[in-house]
């Protein structure tokens, strides 16, 4: 660039290119009378394999459907990344979000309405209704693909396990056998025998899941609707006082308590945890992702004591497509949500197709989870891709075996992050300060709470 | 403070001459000295050493023995992984993307503004210099979240910069710092120079361009250097307005790393991310302490 | 380099206009241009349009969103002063006030002194004074994203961990760190002095250089011990450096985001949640959409607070800084 008039071209170009770089979205009908959709793919940093496998099923989606073209786009959820992307309208046009955050995002008008393609689909009928509902709204509309549910199981070591003593094929199955458990761990190995993930809302996630195995309730809903932070309750108390033994008497949860659902993982991978409670689809995460060896991972159902409602928390996810979709794209999404997701589940040819895709690019198949659609279906399922299933099936049948009969419990629903988040202090406090006085810390968590409820 | 004085200054210091033929003065002085040597090194260099340590050891290695060296050998493939199955590799380009776009639209900013601000003055010029210097005083941390705002939907354009790397450029220029240090430049600059240039026909483009950026190279260097270094060390607002991992510079990414990789792989990356930057001061170290002490002047 | 002479500062008053040019009121558009109006403008453009949209703007829109209920889903409502008042019945705000004093103070403790007495030092050294300069600057070019996580790690509370390792060689049992409510704040600080002591260090090192050395040899003709020349000789000739570095570190600490959101999210039981903590959670912890009517009020505060606190400072130190 020699001359000024370059230079103020320069300028000129730079800001426009703004416009141009931002202006081009992707989606909606090309030129050619292809559709192209943005879906999520897979967690950022999961390994190549799981990627080739990925793009496999994707090609074999695209062959099926000539027409549409899928373009994979990283994703993992995570509050601030959700939140900015929901305001800045980036999302993709297929992507998940929890069952939690399903009422407020329909509420507001923010979900696409996927009423006419979800009930097109021939085992519409099949669809668990309790996951369903989530995804509704009060008209019956609805809003979300349900993709995938999971109950919270009890995720142990085996090798710590067998390093400390104890029998990998024993799991505990009461509370204070995890805490005998847990004191045989720690004093054998030096690792934590029993922690809980405590930050970043997970701390009250789990103490909710705590709490709901010993019988109580974080929020109780009147009739009426009208919601009451209940934290204060005697099963809360009860899993807080638990925590306090194992911390301050026992001594066995080790010397990290900062944990999220993230870090927990990667140090339970590493064997520095013995137990903890986590979603019973943590085995491809654990695996994949933080590299556990498949034969030390061991999951069993969680503990529940012999209150009357006592039962196991669940959660799951759904797929949803962007409220700014069109019906070319509505359709699109809802064939490629159908292929990816649930095929598998109710179609021998489309199960068999993706357990191969999947085992021969070394992914795990047939991982524990609950139904999103009947228990026979999932039965079914399991049973047409038995030649592939490479997850350890006796490592993991102590939580289909313990969750027998069972009821599955739903996240609080008013306010649940926030509540999550107050809890987190709770749990925080009692294993970190000895003296920590738990009625007071659950009266703070009701008082905060309860004011944000009552203004809605 | 000048430059001169500066290499001066080697002369003398609060210990004089006369106090140095003093055995004990001398002892103490050498004593201290080497203590300090000391502190410095393995406060300074030891957790660097450390980390390159640790991103050739197996994980469990790392996690049991933190401080042997090497008990089981050497594990490369962390590194490999790290670059090219995370793709390091990319958030490393983007990295330095990041950098580049902000340092040329810093660029472009202040030295225009501060040639018309400094040099053709139009009447409101002394309005515009006080609205700029006002937001000196304004912490960044109010710009925060009305600035994401602004960013998520642009006002007049209508348009999301979420997950562009214009987000993090435009608002760098935006730094009255910068504006205001090549204006206090070009306010030094020899008068007589333009008037001569004007008087010979010269437009405002021809003197800017041919004239006043040539003379500007010390503060384009050190606006240059200001401006890298920061986009090198930004983590909070990046990490707001690049959510998608493929234009994530390293620093966002590194803590989401943390929970999806394996610890030997994270170390490593740690590693890679630091390497540039100390290999880039080991170069030009004098660049870098002597840009460090004009902070200090600046600021003061 | 020119601008090293005259140690600038941003607080001086416009300058008049050159002599030379001449204040001229276009009589038509057509004179305005051919006077260079236009031109003007134009070089102006970049910075109007960078400033406009990215500072002047949003600025003005955080005094408006305080006042404000946002949520992105429905339209902004005015809502009085509500925000402040959310604010400040928060709990936690009293708790981020107080930490973030806590953060000040401690950063005050370990960070202002400690680099004087090495700068002092460094100031003396005769042979290899850029090595020393180097390895005491190192730590400041670490990225500080690496620097927290690297920390991280040592901060390990298991005995295996890399700061109890070394503390069991010399026969200290295993600290908490960061895992414990009252250990976790001076544990931030001690990473956040390690990242930033080299960058005080240089300007302190480059501020002795200052220092007339005509000054000590008057001294020691009166028979001035090392002491009594630094005493009144040296910290007195530092002093404006001494006393900017202080408000700028209060300043700056005031704002501290990077150790607490990295290190402990905040942890344990809200003992390391800072002002900007907060701020960053009102905005965007929630998925479903932040409090920014809050996040912006709290923001405000903060910001009117370090104004005052500048201004009251520049004030009682005014007559000390000049003398």
């Amino acid at each position: 660039m020699k001359s000024p008039a370059k230079i103020v071209t320069l300028v000129a170009v730079t800001l426009a290119g703004v416009g141009l770089l931002s202006g081009c979205s992707a989606n909606a009908a090309d030129s050619d009378g292809t559709t192209t959709i943005k879906v999520v793919s897979l967690i950022p940093g999961t390994e190549q394999a799981a990627f080739d496998a990925f793009d496999a099923q994707v090609a074999q989606f695209e062959k099926a459907n000539p027409d549409i073209n899928v373009e994979g786009v990283e994703y993992e959820w995570s509050a601030p990344t959700f939140a900015a992307q929901l305001a800045g309208g980036t999302l993709p046009d297929v992507f998940r979000i929890p069952l939690t955050d399903a009422k407020t995002l329909i509420a507001n008008g923010q979900l696409a309405d996927m009423t006419a393609q979800v009930e097109a689909l021939p085992y519409f009928d099949t669809f668990n209704p309790s996951v369903l509902s989530n995804a509704q709204d009060a008209d019956g509309n609805i809003f979300g693909v349900p993709r995938e549910a999971y109950g919270m199981g009890l995720q142990y070591n085996r090798a710590l396990f067998v390093e400390a003593g104890l029998d990998p094929d024993a799991p505990p199955t009461t509370w204070d056998e995890v805490r005998e458990y847990a004191k045989i761990i720690a004093d054998k190995t030096g690792q934590a025998g029993y922690m809980q993930m405590t930050q970043s809302n997970t701390g009250g996630w789990q103490l909710t899941a705590a709490t709901v195995a010993r019988g109580g309730s974080m929020e109780e809903v009147a009739s009426d609707g009208t919601v009451t932070v209940t934290a204060d309750n005697s099963a809360t108390k009860e899993a807080l006082e638990y925590l306090k033994e194992l911390r301050w008497t026992d001594n066995s949860m080790g010397s990290n308590f900062l944990y999220d659902w993230g870090t927990i993982n990667q140090a339970f991978a590493a064997g520095q945890i013995g137990m903890y409670t986590g979603g019973s689809d943590l085995f491809t995460s654990l695996t994949r992702e933080s590299n556990m060896d498949a034969a030390d991972y061991g999951l069993t159902a969680i503990p529940l004591t012999d209150a009357k409602d006592a039962g196991v928390l669940g959660g799951g996810t759904l797929n949803v497509v962007n409220v700014k979709a069109d019906d070319t794209v509505k359709d699109a999404a809802m064939k490629w949500i159908a292929f990816y997701d649930l095929n598998k589940l109710v179609d021998k040819d489309a199960a068999l197709q993706d357990a191969k895709t999947l085992a021969d690019t070394d992914q795990a198949v047939g991982t524990p989870a609950l139904p999103v659609f009947d228990q026979a279906t999932l039965d079914q399922s399991r049973e047409w891709v038995k030649e592939y299933i490479n997850v350890p099936q006796e490592q993991i049948a102590f939580f289909a075996e313990g969750n027998v009969g069972r009821t599955i419990v739903g996240e609080p629903s008013a306010h649940t992050q926030e509540l999550y988040g107050a809890l987190d202090t709770a749990v925080q406090s009692v294993l970190t300060d000895k003296n920590a006085d738990i009625d007071a810390l659950l009266d703070t968590v009701n008082k905060t709470i309860q004011p944000l409820v009552d203004a809605d | 403070m000048s430059k001169t004085k500066i290499e001066d200054a080697e002369d003398r210091g609060i210990v004089s001459v006369a106090d140095w033929t003093k055995p004990r003065i001398r002892r103490t002085m050498r004593a201290s000295h080497a203590v300090l040597l000391v502190v410095l090194a393995v406060s300074g260099l030891g957790p660097l050493l450390w980390l390159g340590k640790a991103a050739l050891t197996p994980t469990q290695d790392t996690l049991r023995t933190p401080l042997a060296i090497f008990p089981n050998g050497i594990e490369w493939q962390n590194v490999v992984t790290a670059w090219s199955t995370i793709h390091l590799d990319v958030q490393f380009a983007n990295t330095l993307w990041v950098a580049a776009g902000s340092w040329a639209v810093q660029i472009v900013v202040a030295t225009t503004a501060g040639y018309a601000l400094s040099i053709l003055r139009p009447k409101y010029a002394g309005v515009l210099n006080a609205l700029v210097l006002g937001t000196l005083f304004v912490p960044s941390v109010v710009l925060l979240v009305p600035l994401y705002l602004t960013v998520l939907d642009v006002p007049f354009v209508g348009i999301s910069l979420i997950n562009t790397f214009w987000a993090v450029w435009l608002p760098a220029g935006a730094s009255a710092f910068n504006v205001l240090l090549v204006k206090r430049f070009f306010d030094n600059l020899p008068r007589e120079v333009f008037e001569a240039a004007r008087t010979d026909g010269a437009s405002s483009f021809r003197l800017f361009w041919s004239i006043v950026l040539p003379m500007s190279k010390p503060i384009v260097g050190v606006v240059s250097v200001f401006a890298i270094i920061a986009a090198w060390k930004d983590f909070l607002w990046p990490s707001l307005v690049l959510i998608d991992p493929m234009v994530q510079p390293l620093s966002v990414r590194l803590p989401a790393l943390q929970q999806s990789i394996e610890l030997g792989v994270y170390l490593a990356a740690l590693a890679i991310s630091s390497i540039i930057p100390i290999l880039l001061f080991l170069v030009f170290q004098r660049m870098f302490l002597r840009g460090a002490g004009l902070g200090g002047a600046v600021k003061g | 380099m020119t601008v090293l002479d005259e140690r600038p500062s941003v607080v001086d008053p416009p300058q008049p206009a050159a002599a030379t040019r001449q204040r001229r009121r276009p009589a038509n558009p057509r004179t305005w241009v051919r006077n260079g109006g236009l031109s003007n403008l134009l070089f102006l453009v970049p910075m109007l349009l960078i400033f406009g949209i990215f500072s002047w703007y949003p600025i003005v829109q955080s005094f408006v969103m305080s006042f404000q209920k946002t949520n992105l889903v429905t339209a902004p409502t005015f809502v009085g002063l509500d925000n402040f008042v959310k604010v400040l019945q928060d709990p936690l705000f009293l708790t981020a006030v107080q930490n973030t004093v806590w953060f000040a103070v401690l950063a005050l403790l370990f960070g202002y002194p400690i680099p004087l007495i090495a700068a002092v030092l460094m100031s003396e050294v005769r042979r290899a004074k850029g090595l020393f300069s180097a390895l005491a600057y190192l730590p400041v070019v670490v990225p500080p994203v690496v620097a927290v996580l690297l920390w991280k790690f040592f901060y390990d509370a298991s005995p295996t961990g890399v700061f109890n390792s070394i503390l069991a060689m010399v026969g200290i049992g295993p600290q908490p760190w960061i895992q414990s409510i009252t250990a976790a704040m001076p544990s931030l600080v001690l990473e956040a002095t390690w990242a930033g002591a080299g960058g005080t260090i240089i300007i302190y090192l480059a501020a002795l250089t200052g220092v007339a050395p005509e000054l000590y040899d008057a001294a020691e003709v009166d028979g001035a011990s090392i002491w009594r020349k630094i005493w009144h000789i040296t910290l007195p000739q530092l002093r404006g450096i001494l006393l900017i570095t202080l408000i700028l570190q209060v300043i700056g600490t005031a704002q501290v985001f990077l150790e607490p959101f990295l290190f402990t999210a905040g942890g344990p039981a809200n003992s390391t949640i800072t002002v900007l903590l907060l701020i960053y959670r009102y905005a965007f912890q929630n998925s479903l959409g932040g409090d920014y009517g809050a996040a912006t009020a709290l923001s405000l505060m903060l910001a009117i607070f370090l104004a005052v606190l500048s201004v009251v400072y520049f004030r009682l130190t005014k007559s000390w800084s000049q003398n």
